[in-house]
């Protein structure tokens, strides 16, 4: 039954001896806003991995709106709506805050890259349309301000909300945050919770995030799926998952 | 919104091209040889700066796809345009260019060859494999008799003239610009800054790189023709390790990426060698009476002075002289 | 047959030879994941410091004794020369990126051989002939002609090799070493000095190129500044085929590819046997970039 978004069934990886994700069965529908939560080690960045294709799972069956992602190379996966930030910031450093966002809308140009070399009519045209949307979509965030500065002198939080831009630049369905709130102080992460809120509202699109800090994913998910060691072992709603006695002696180790 | 300049820059480039070279029958034929040489080396810098320094991958091999494309126009020159009974300043003006591009395009096909299965390998592998490809040209070059064999290719017509070396310079600098001024061009730099964040948006990281290798090695062959018929004859050593050498120094020296500098590297790099070879054959007054010392000891050393400076250059100032921002060491 | 005896001989020979510069790629590859291009040069200066050890310092030839005098100053100024470079080109780039090692590398590589190849501070760029350091004789064994020298050269890199084994296994270095391979910041914690241990892979390593210099030329007797390029790249290519980091994989690159190029050089291909080298080389990249007998490591995202 698949009005889901993302849906994993029985989806396991190897690498050599270790397994690091078993016959976890999992989905997201469209325009929820779920977490994953889990001790460390249990597998939630590999779980992500493997949804943007940078793993093929060694069993089990991913697909995202009902089509199926085996084999398909992340950036595909990408264009069909799949978009993610990552637990250590991965901006492109040497490039400037407008220049991070720029490179992600780039699936919506109609021109070829051979027409930047001949600097036709069309290529001016979508390139100043692009640089209105970056401007706009840096606006909505506060960022346009320092749009020209290189991505990497910005301020910790400055980048954390640049790689969410950046992420939403590329136009997806499914929004993959690996602990945006790491790092972060209180206030932070009051806001950080509102701006995913909003994100999810405004961009109409599904948010899965990976999180430690309780407060923000009980806050925010409507539904958290559990991980420990590479198996799920509860899903339900904040409430559902606080009351779990799996769930509890999971993080409370036994 | 630069677009009038860049090209209007390329026309005024081509146009000074052309003038100098019409005037360049009064200038000293070893100053034009000079110039000529100059304007070679900021082709292959400036292609071999779109692999190395903006796509950030490792090509070791950038004199082996010159290779390519010195022998191809060479032999065109050679064996088949003696043929076709055309009258010199055609031969100069318009079967040139075309062996200029046979030459391009073979050595962009071996860069697409060579770059495809290769770029699955990171770093330090995909810069044995250039190398090793650089030498396997060479070495199959030295050893087939058809193209001169160790012996060398002679009697190259000397077509190049300042401008098409000029010409070739500008639009080199101008086509890797242009690229990269660009929203597609960018996803080079992204692509070289962080490979896995590229692809997660939506990237295809695979194809940046074959591209870059295939530009860059189309102009490559390019200064390779250029080269072929300025100095009238090849020698397939000149083409090996070294010269590859010589030209990513160029691109370091320049600041891998910052494209005005590794211009001025390039010509830097081409004109200190016979700055020095002039410094070599003078002599320094004795102060203390005497026979004047000699500097011929200068010609010697070049190479070793060259790789003192390329030492001393990374352990000092590994970003160039401008300055584009390092990649730090990934440790396993 | 006796042809066939006879060329595996060489082959072997000429594989150990290798192996013996391939283990000195592999180890600095090992701890600090780094291809040493001036590895190929020391391999050269080897060879030039047993001649010089003859023709200048008046080391007597035809004899055991002179020879393994030639052999043992060989090794040691090579241990010493590979431990200064590390100290002074390679050990302040230790935080940069890996380019930039690479680049200085090739630096030290290019800067060695010009000054060899130097009429005033080096050899002088001619070929120079490589005296007949053990004594030489040819013994036969049935069809079979073998010198004395092939079988020092056997001899010496079996030695080696074991001694090597031996290092590396059952001493607390080598373990050090092993440990450093697998993980630097964990060998540092449990107090590993790791500076000395990496000088002492870089003077081991290099001791055994030197070695590998000395015992090529006893093979090819004629020595130039530049000669260790090719032989160099082809025990790389060996480091990579037995899987770079793997000291028995660089033993068995080492054999393989010797035996490859000897017989290939037999036949018609042998103007191309060195094209062959680095066609095995990309091939390999290729197709199993871990090599024989290497593990490929997952990138960690």
């Amino acid at each position: 039954m698949s009005t889901s978004l993302l849906q994993l069934s029985e989806v396991t990886i190897r690498f050599g001896g270790l397994t690091a994700v078993s016959s976890v069965t999992a989905d997201v529908r469209e325009g929820e806003l779920a977490g994953l939560i889990g001790p460390n080690g249990a597998g939630k960045t590999t779980l992500f991995n493997l949804i943007t294709g940078v793993y093929q799972p060694t069993e089990g069956r991913i697909e995202f709106a009902g089509a199926g992602t085996a084999g398909v190379k992340p950036f595909h996966l990408t264009e069909r709506g799949i978009a993610r930030t990552f637990q250590n910031i991965r901006l492109f450093p040497s490039l400037s805050v407008s220049d991070n966002v720029r490179v992600a809308f780039h699936r919506h140009l109609e021109h070829r890259a051979w027409e930047s070399w001949l600097r036709s009519r069309r290529f001016h045209a979508e390139e100043a349309e692009l640089q209105d949307r970056t401007r706009e979509l840096l606006g909505i965030f506060n960022l346009e301000r320092v749009q020209d500065a290189p991505a990497k002198s910005l301020s910790y939080g400055d980048q954390r909300r640049l790689e969410i831009v950046r992420a939403l630049a590329t136009g997806p369905r499914l929004l993959l945050l690996d602990e945006p709130a790491a790092g972060m102080n209180p206030s932070e992460k009051d806001e950080l919770m509102r701006l995913i809120r909003f994100v999810r509202d405004r961009f109409r699109l599904a948010v899965l995030l990976v999180e430690h800090d309780m407060k923000v994913v009980m806050g925010i998910c409507e539904r958290i799926h559990v991980l420990e060691y590479g198996r799920k072992i509860a899903e339900g709603s904040p409430a559902e998952i606080r009351a779990d006695p799996k769930v509890i002696a999971a993080y409370l180790g036994d | 919104m630069a677009f009038p300049i860049a090209q209007r820059g390329l026309l005024a480039a081509l146009i000074l091209a052309g003038v100098a070279s019409a005037v360049s029958g009064s200038i000293d034929p070893y100053f034009l040889d000079v110039v000529m040489g100059v304007g070679v080396s900021v082709v292959l810098a400036s292609s071999l700066n779109l692999i190395n320094g903006f796509t950030g991958q490792f090509s070791l091999g950038h004199a082996g796809f010159m290779a390519l494309g010195a022998y191809t126009s060479a032999m065109l020159s050679t064996v088949v345009a003696p043929h076709l009974g055309w009258s010199p300043a055609l031969l100069q003006w318009v079967f040139f260019p075309f062996s200029l591009l046979v030459g391009g395009l073979l050595a962009a096909a071996a860069g697409l060859a060579v770059g495809a299965p290769s770029l699955r390998l990171k770093g330090d592998y995909l810069a044995i494999v250039t190398l090793g490809f650089g030498e396997i040209i060479r070495v199959i070059l030295q050893n087939v008799d058809a193209v001169g064999g160790a012996r060398g290719l002679t009697g190259v017509p000397t077509h190049t003239n300042l401008f098409w070396t000029f010409g070739s310079a500008a639009l080199t600098v101008y086509t890797v610009w242009a690229l990269l001024n660009s929203t597609h061009g960018r996803g080079f730099l992204a692509v070289a800054d962080d490979e896995v964040a590229a692809e997660a948006m939506g990237l295809d990281t695979t194809r940046y790189k074959i591209t870059a290798f295939g530009i860059g090695s189309f102009f490559a062959g390019i200064a390779g023709g250029l080269y072929a018929h300025l100095k009238g004859y090849l020698n397939p050593g000149g083409f090996s390790f070294d010269k590859s050498i010589e030209i990513v120094v160029m691109v370091i020296l320049g600041g891998m990426g910052r494209h005005a500098g590794v211009v001025f590297a390039a010509i830097l790099l081409t004109l200190l060698p016979e700055g020095l070879r002039e410094l070599g054959s003078r002599s320094v007054p004795n102060p203390f009476g005497g026979a004047a010392w000699s500097l011929e000891w200068i010609k010697d050393m070049r190479m070793i002075l060259y790789s003192l400076l390329l030492i001393l250059l990374m352990l000092m100032r590994p970003q160039g002289l401008f300055h584009r921002g390092e990649r730090r060491r990934q440790r396993t | 047959m006796t042809e066939f005896l006879q060329q595996l001989l060489n082959g072997v020979l000429l594989g150990a030879i290798y192996a013996l510069i391939a283990l000195g790629y592999t180890m600095v590859y090992g701890v600090l994941r780094f291809i040493n291009f001036a590895h190929s040069d020391v391999f050269m200066l080897g060879a030039f410091v047993a001649w010089y050890s003859v023709e200048k310092l008046g080391l007597p030839t035809q004899s055991i004794g002179g020879g393994l005098m030639a052999l043992l100053l060989s090794m040691s100024v090579c241990a010493v020369l590979g431990v200064v470079i590390e100290k002074l080109a390679y050990k302040p780039l230790r935080q940069r990126s890996t380019l930039t090692v690479l680049i200085t590398a090739i630096g030290v590589s290019l800067l060695i051989q010009n000054v060899a190849q130097n009429s005033r501070l080096g050899f002088g760029p001619n070929p120079k002939a490589f005296p007949a350091l053990f004594p030489s004789q040819q013994l036969h064994f049935g069809t079979l002609t073998v010198s004395t020298h092939q079988l020092v050269v056997l001899a010496v890199a079996l030695s080696l090799l074991g001694l090597l084994y031996w290092i590396v296994h059952h001493t607390r270095i080598g373990t050090a070493m092993r440990a450093l391979s697998f993980n630097a910041t964990a060998a540092s914690l449990v107090g590993i000095n790791n500076d000395r241990i990496i000088s002492f892979t870089f003077g081991l390593g290099s001791a055994l190129a030197g070695a590998g210099g000395v015992l090529y030329a006893m093979n090819y007797p004629s020595i130039d500044p530049l000669m260790g390029t090719l032989p160099g790249l082809k025990a790389f290519v060996a480091a990579v085929l037995g899987g770079i980091g793997n000291l028995p994989g660089a033993a068995l690159g080492g054999l393989l590819i010797g035996l490859v190029e000897t017989f290939v050089s037999g036949t018609r291909l042998s103007t191309f046997r060195d094209a062959i080298a680095f066609g095995i080389l990309i091939a390999i990249l290729l197709f199993r970039p871990a090599g024989l007998l290497g593990k490929l490591k997952v990138e960690k995202v």
